[in-house]
C-alpha cells in the first residue's frame, strides 16, 4: 500500500522527486568519496610508514664529523634511540644533470643529491613500496622529477660534473617518505654503491650528511634533539622531526578531502532544503488530503509515514547508488596518492568507513523530514480542509504599496516586492546562489593567491623579481662577496639585498637551549608584510615566524625578549614583529645584521633583487647562473610555483570542479524552484490572467524576483568569500605557519566574470523554466 | 440594440482519461445585448459556469463560434484575449480571488496599472471612488485578512470595474455570502448595470436571479428555457413578485 502511494506520488511530482533524488545521491557520492579518500590516506600512509621506516630525527650536516661520537651519543641515549644511521649525500647541481634532448634540470629549485639505499631505516621505496635495490649503471629517480620532466623507465640521465661523466639508465621511480613532497626542498636519487663510490672518487658533488635517528615508541624527540645540540655534535644544517614529513606527505590529499567534505555537507544541506521546499510547495496541495485522512480517522503516525516513506525509499536508493558510484569517483582524486603514497589502495577500511556517508545522509534526511512533518500535528482536520489555513495570522504592516513604485514597470515591481513578501520561500534560492558564488570564488581566490607573486610573503620572503641562492661550498664566502660587488655595478639591477641564514642556539621558554635558524640582512629593501609589529631595523632586534612565536614554539609576543647564543656569548634580542612563513616547517627568524653571522653554522646565502624596467628576467637569470656555477637562480614566481606545484595543480582541479558543481547546482535548483513556485502559485497566476495579464507579464514578474535573489545571493556570496573564506583558509594554513592569509581578489574575476557567468547561466535557466502555461482552461484552476 | 456576446453552436468537451470525454456544453446558441443583466440558473453540473467561462474567452471552446462586440474570440491568441479581458471585461468569483500580498486598494488598482501609460494619480482617485461607491473606503489600506467576505466581494467588484469594462461576468458572486451581503452586492451590481454595463452572472439563488432582467435555465449542457423580465425597480414588492414568477417558471421546466 505504502509503496503504491510512493509510486503515485513519484508520478505526480516527477521533476521534483528526481531532483531531490539527484541531490541525495550526489551528497552520498561525495561524502562516501571523501571518507574513502580519508580511509585510503590513513591506511596507505601507515603502510608507507611501515615500509619506509622514516627517521624520527634528521640532522642535516655539511662538513666533517666523527661517527664514533655519534655512536657514543646513540649508545648513551639507548632509552630513546633504537637505531642510528648516517646517510651520505652527494649534492649535484641541476644544471649538471642532463636528460632527453639536451635538457638539464637547471631550472629546479630542489637540491638534488645522489645516495645509496640505507641499511637500517629511512628506506627509499619503489612504486610497489618495496625497498629499492638499484643495480650498477642504473638510477631510481624521485617521483617529483618523474612528473616534472616526464622521465620514463628505460630512459637515461647523464651526470656531468668536472671530470666526471656517467650515464645512468632509469630503472625505477623513488618513493621517498622524507622527501616526496614538493614542500621538502631536497630530492634523493638512488644509485648503486659502486657507482656512488666512483662519483665520490671523482668528487662529482658536494658532500652532505643526514644523521638520522630512529626512536623507540616512547622516545622523546625534543629531548634527544636538545641533548644532541648540547653535546655539540655536528649540526650545521636544520634538524627536522619526523612529523613534518608526515604532514607534507598528506597535505595535498588532505586539502582535496577537506574541500570534498565541505561540498558534500553543502549538498546534504541543499537536499534538505529541497525537501523543505517540496513540502512547502505541495503542502497546500496535500493539505486537503491530510484533512480527509484525519477526518476518516487515520492516525497522525500513519499519515506521517505516508509522506516519510517516500523519502525513506529515496534515501535508501540514492544511498546505494551514491555509495557504489563513489568507488568510481574516488579514482579521479586518488592519482596523486597512488603516485606518492601507495600504488595499491586495496585496504578494507574504505568500504566500512565510506559506508558512514549513506547512513549519515539517510538519518539526516529522515530526521529533517520528520521535523517538517511535525506541522501535521498542528493542523486539525477542519483546518486542513480549509485551504486558506497557511495565510492565517499574517497581519503585518503593509509595505511596498503599488503607488510607491517610481522606477519599475508594474510587473517588475510585483516580482521584486514578492521576494520581500515571501522571503521565507525565496531564501532557499538565495542560499543556493550565495553558496554557488562561494564555491566558485573561494577556490579561484585561493588559486590566485597561491599563484601570485605576493604569495612569497607567506614564505617569509619579501616580494622581489629574482633570487639567487648560494650553496654551501668552500668558496661560498668569496662567491657572496663577488656577487654583491657585481650586483652593485650591474645597472640592470634596480635594487638588491643579501641575507645570510645561520643556525644559532636559542633559549626555550623552559630555559633549555634549542637551535633556531636566523636570517640576517637589511629587511627594509624587500619589506615583508608583518602579522604584528615590524621588521628588525636596529641593533638587538629580531622578528619571529608565526610558528616560532606560537605557544608550542618559543611562546613570544612582540616586545618580549629572546636570548640567543652567538660565538659562545649570550645576546638578548627584542622581538619587533611576527611574520608568516610556511617554509622550513614554519620555524624561522630574522635579525638585524648587528647580530653577526654564526660562521660555524652558515646554512645558506640568499640575494633578492628587483630588475630595472625593461630588463629580460630570463637573460639575467641565465647570466648569473653561468657566472656562479654553484648558485641557484630563480624567478620568484617560478620559485613559489615549483614549491607549491602540487597544491597549485590540485587547486586548479578544485577550481574547475567548483565551477562545474556550482553551475549544476544553480541550474538544477533554479529549475526545480521555479517549477515548484509556479505550481504553488497556480491560483495566483490564474487570478492575474483573469484580470488580463498576459503570460509574458507574469513571466516578467517571476524573472525579476528570481534575478533579484540571484544578485543578492552573488553579493552575499562574494562578501562571505572575502571574510568567512579568508578566515577558513587562515585556520587551515595556520598549521603550516601562515596564520592570516589575505586572499588575492582579482576584481574583474570576482565582481565581473564570475557573477556575469552565473547571471548568464541562471538567467537562461530562468527564462526557459519560467513558462506560464497558456493551454489549460483558466477556470480549471479556479474550480479545483 | 447590438449584441455584446454572440455564441453560435458552442460545444465544450473535456477529456477524462485516455478514451473518455465529457460533453459539457452542447450546441449552445446565445445572444446577450449591450446593457443587459442576465443570470444563468440550473442544477449542479448543468454547465452554467462552463458557459460563462467559455463565452468570456477565459476557457477555449471545443467547437462553434463566440463573438465579443462582433469580433470572433474563439481562435484568438492568448495575448489578444488577455488584452480584451484587461480592457473590456471584469470578473467576479465566488471565492473572490484577490491577490494575497496586496492591500485592498492595491488589489483594485492593479489591473489599471498594468497598462504602460497608466496615470497613477487618476487610477488612485478612481479606485478610491469605487471603494466609496461600494461603501468600504475606510478599508482601503487594509490587508485582505482584515475584511469580511462581503467586504472582500465589494473589493472584487471594484477591481472588476477599474478599467471601465463593457461587461462583468460573475460566477456565483454571492454564493459564499450571507443574505445581507448578498442583498448589498446585488444592489451594487444592479446600480452598475443601470449605468450601462452589461452583467452576466451564474447563480443558484432565485432572489439573486430576480434582480436580473433575463434568466437562462440550463440542464445537461443545454439552455432549455429563458425568461425575460422587466428591469428591477428597487421596490420590495416588485422583487417578491419576480421571485415567485421565476419559481413558478423553474417548476414548469422541471427544476
Amino acid at each position: 500500500m505504502f509503496l503504491k502511494i510512493v509510486k503515485n506520488d513519484f508520478y505526480r511530482k516527477k521533476i521534483t522527486t528526481v531532483t531531490v533524488f539527484v541531490f541525495i545521491t550526489m551528497a552520498v557520492l561525495l561524502g562516501a568519496s571523501a571518507t574513502n579518500i580519508v580511509a585510503n590516506l590513513i591506511q596507505s600512509m601507515s603502510e608507507l610508514q611501515e615500509r619506509a621506516v622514516p627517521a624520527d630525527i634528521t640532522v642535516m650536516h655539511a662538513g666533517e664529523y666523527d661517527q664514533a661520537e655519534i655512536d657514543q651519543f646513540a649508545e648513551k641515549y639507548r632509552d630513546h634511540i633504537v637505531m642510528q644511521e648516517t646517510m651520505d649525500l652527494q649534492n649535484i647541481d641541476g644544471s649538471n644533470i642532463h636528460f632527453g634532448q639536451n635538457q638539464t634540470m637547471a631550472g629546479t629549485i630542489q637540491d638534488i643529491s645522489f645516495v645509496v639505499q640505507n641499511k637500517k631505516f629511512d628506506f627509499i621505496l619503489d612504486l610497489d613500496n618495496e625497498k629499492l635495490e638499484v643495480k650498477e649503471g642504473k638510477v631510481a629517480v624521485p617521483i617529483y622529477f618523474m612528473e616534472q620532466y616526464d622521465l620514463k623507465i628505460g630512459e637515461t640521465i647523464t651526470v656531468k660534473s668536472g671530470g666526471y661523466e656517467k650515464e645512468f639508465v632509469i630503472s625505477d621511480y623513488a618513493r621517498d617518505f622524507e622527501m616526496n613532497s614538493s614542500l621538502t626542498s631536497s630530492k634523493r636519487f638512488v644509485i648503486n654503491q659502486n657507482d656512488y663510490d666512483e662519483m665520490l672518487e671523482m668528487q662529482a658533488g658536494e658532500l652532505e650528511y643526514l644523521i638520522e635517528f630512529k626512536l623507540n615508541e616512547n622516545g622523546d624527540s625534543q629531548a634527544v634533539q636538545a641533548a644532541y645540540i648540547k653535546a655539540g655534535l655536528p649540526a650545521n644544517g636544520p634538524i627536522v622531526g619526523g612529523t613534518i614529513f608526515l604532514l607534507f606527505n598528506a597535505m595535498s590529499d588532505a586539502t582535496v578531502v577537506m574541500v570534498i567534505i565541505l561540498i558534500s555537507i553543502l549538498l546534504i544541506i541543499i537536499a534538505s532544503l529541497c525537501i523543505r521546499l517540496t513540502f512547502l510547495a505541495t503542502i497546500d496541495e496535500d493539505l486537503r488530503e491530510i484533512g480527509v485522512m484525519k477526518a476518516i480517522g487515520i492516525s497522525k503516525k500513519d499519515i506521517k509515514n505516508v509522506y516519510l516513506n517516500k523519502y525513506r525509499v529515496m534515501s535508501v536508493a540514492a544511498g546505494i547508488i551514491g555509495y557504489l558510484l563513489s568507488f568510481v569517483l574516488v579514482n579521479l582524486f586518488n592519482g596523486n596518492m597512488r603516485l606518492y603514497i601507495s600504488s595499491e589502495l586495496s585496504g578494507n577500511l574504505k568500504y566500512l568507513l565510506s559506508f558512514i556517508a549513506p547512513l549519515f545522509v539517510y538519518f539526516m534526511i529522515v530526521m529533517y523530514s520528520k521535523k517538517i512533518l511535525k506541522r501535521i500535528d498542528k493542523i486539525s482536520a477542519v483546518e486542513a480542509l480549509r485551504s486558506d489555513i497557511m495565510e492565517h495570522g499574517k497581519n503585518r504592516k503593509y509595505s511596498f504599496p503599488l503607488l510607491k513604485n517610481k522606477f519599475f514597470s508594474i510587473n517588475i515591481y510585483m516580482g521584486l516586492r514578492d521576494v520581500w513578501k515571501r522571503f521565507k520561500l525565496y531564501r532557499l534560492l538565495f542560499f543556493i546562489f550565495a553558496v554557488c558564488t562561494f564555491i566558485v570564488i573561494l577556490p579561484l581566490n585561493m588559486y590566485n593567491t597561491v599563484n601570485s607573486a605576493g604569495f612569497s610573503t607567506y614564505m617569509g620572503i619579501g616580494k622581489s623579481d629574482m633570487r639567487i641562492d648560494l650553496r654551501r661550498t668552500d668558496s661560498i664566502t668569496e662567491d657572496n662577496k663577488k656577487l654583491q660587488e657585481e650586483l652593485k655595478n650591474d645597472s640592470d639591477i634596480e635594487k638588491y639585498a643579501a641575507y645570510i641564514t645561520s643556525s644559532y642556539q636559542v633559549k626555550n621558554a623552559d630555559g633549555s637551549w634549542d637551535y633556531i635558524n636566523i636570517e640576517i640582512g637589511d629587511f627594509s629593501v624587500f619589506p615583508l608584510k608583518y602579522l604584528e609589529g615590524r621588521a628588525p631595523e636596529g641593533e638587538g632586534e629580531i622578528s619571529l615566524s608565526f610558528a616560532n612565536a606560537a605557544k608550542h614554539g618559543l611562546n613570544k609576543k612582540v616586545g618580549d625578549e629572546v636570548t640567543v647564543r652567538v660565538g659562545g656569548e649570550e645576546q638578548i634580542l627584542s622581538v619587533t614583529g611576527i611574520y608568516q612563513d610556511i617554509t622550513n616547517g614554519g620555524k624561522t627568524a630574522k635579525a638585524h645584521t648587528s647580530l653577526g653571522v654564526n660562521e660555524e653554522a652558515v646554512l645558506w646565502y640568499i640575494v633578492s633583487m628587483d630588475l630595472a624596467p625593461g630588463v629580460n628576467i630570463r637573460e639575467k637569470m641565465d647570466y648569473y647562473q653561468n657566472a656562479y656555477d654553484s648558485a641557484q637562480v630563480n624567478d620568484i614566481k617560478e620559485y613559489t610555483g615549483q614549491t607549491l606545484g602540487n597544491i597549485i595543480n590540485q587547486m586548479s582541479l578544485i577550481v574547475i570542479g567548483g565551477i562545474a558543481i556550482a553551475v549544476i547546482i544553480a541550474v538544477l535548483i533554479t529549475a526545480l524552484f521555479l517549477k515548484m513556485l509556479l505550481s504553488k502559485d497556480m491560483p495566483r497566476i490564474a487570478i492575474m490572467r483573469s484580470m488580463g495579464l498576459t503570460s509574458k507579464n507574469i513571466k516578467h514578474q517571476y524573472m525579476a524576483g528570481t534575478l533579484l535573489v540571484l544578485i543578492l545571493g552573488i553579493i552575499f556570496g562574494v562578501l562571505a568569500t572575502n571574510y568567512l573564506g579568508e578566515f577558513l583558509v587562515s585556520i587551515a594554513m595556520s598549521t603550516m605557519g601562515a596564520a592570516k592569509i589575505e586572499l588575492v581578489n582579482i576584481a574583474w574575476q570576482t565582481w565581473l566574470l564570475c557573477p556575469l557567468a552565473l547571471i548568464v547561466v541562471v538567467g537562461y535557466t530562468i527564462s526557459v523554466c519560467c513558462k506560464v502555461t497558456e493551454d489549460d482552461d483558466l477556470s480549471v484552476t479556479f474550480r479545483s | 440594440m447590438t449584441n455584446i456576446i454572440e455564441a453560435l453552436s458552442v460545444n465544450k468537451k473535456v477529456k477524462l482519461g485516455k478514451d473518455n470525454e465529457l460533453h459539457i456544453l452542447k450546441n449552445i446558441n446565445l445572444e446577450i445585448e449591450e446593457g443587459e443583466f442576465v443570470s444563468v440558473m440550473g442544477p449542479s453540473g448543468s454547465g452554467k459556469s462552463t458557459l460563462l467561462y467559455n463565452v468570456s474567452g477565459m476557457d477555449r471552446i471545443t467547437s462553434g463560434s463566440v463573438k465579443f462586440k462582433g469580433r470572433e474570440i474563439g481562435g484568438l491568441k492568448e495575448e489578444e484575449l488577455a488584452k480584451i479581458r484587461l480592457k473590456n471585461m471584469g470578473f467576479i468569483f465566488q471565492d473572490i480571488n484577490l491577490l494575497k500580498n496586496l492591500s485592498l486598494i492595491d488589489n483594485v488598482m492593479f489591473p489599471a496599472l498594468v497598462s504602460k501609460d497608466a496615470d497613477k494619480k487618476a487610477v488612485h482617485q478612481k479606485a478610491k471612488k469605487l471603494l466609496e461607491m461600494t461603501g468600504i473606503e475606510m478599508l482601503a489600506d487594509h490587508n485582505i485578512t482584515q475584511a469580511s467576505g462581503g467586504q472582500l466581494q465589494r473589493v472584487g467588484i471594484c477591481r472588476a470595474l477599474i478599467n471601465n469594462p463593457d461587461i462583468i461576468f460573475g460566477d456565483e458572486p454571492t454564493g459564499a455570502l450571507d443574505s445581507k451581503s448578498t442583498k448589498e452586492i446585488m444592489s451594487i451590481l444592479a446600480e452598475i448595470n443601470k449605468k450601462g454595463t452589461t452583467v452576466m452572472i451564474v447563480t443558484h439563488d432565485v432572489k439573486v436571479a430576480a434582480k436580473t432582467e433575463r434568466v437562462l435555465y440550463m440542464v445537461d449542457g443545454n439552455i432549455v428555457a429563458q425568461k425575460k423580465m422587466r428591469k428591477y425597480n428597487g421596490h420590495p414588492d416588485d422583487i417578491k413578485e419576480k421571485e415567485e414568477s421565476i419559481m413558478k417558471w423553474l417548476a414548469e421546466n422541471g427544476f
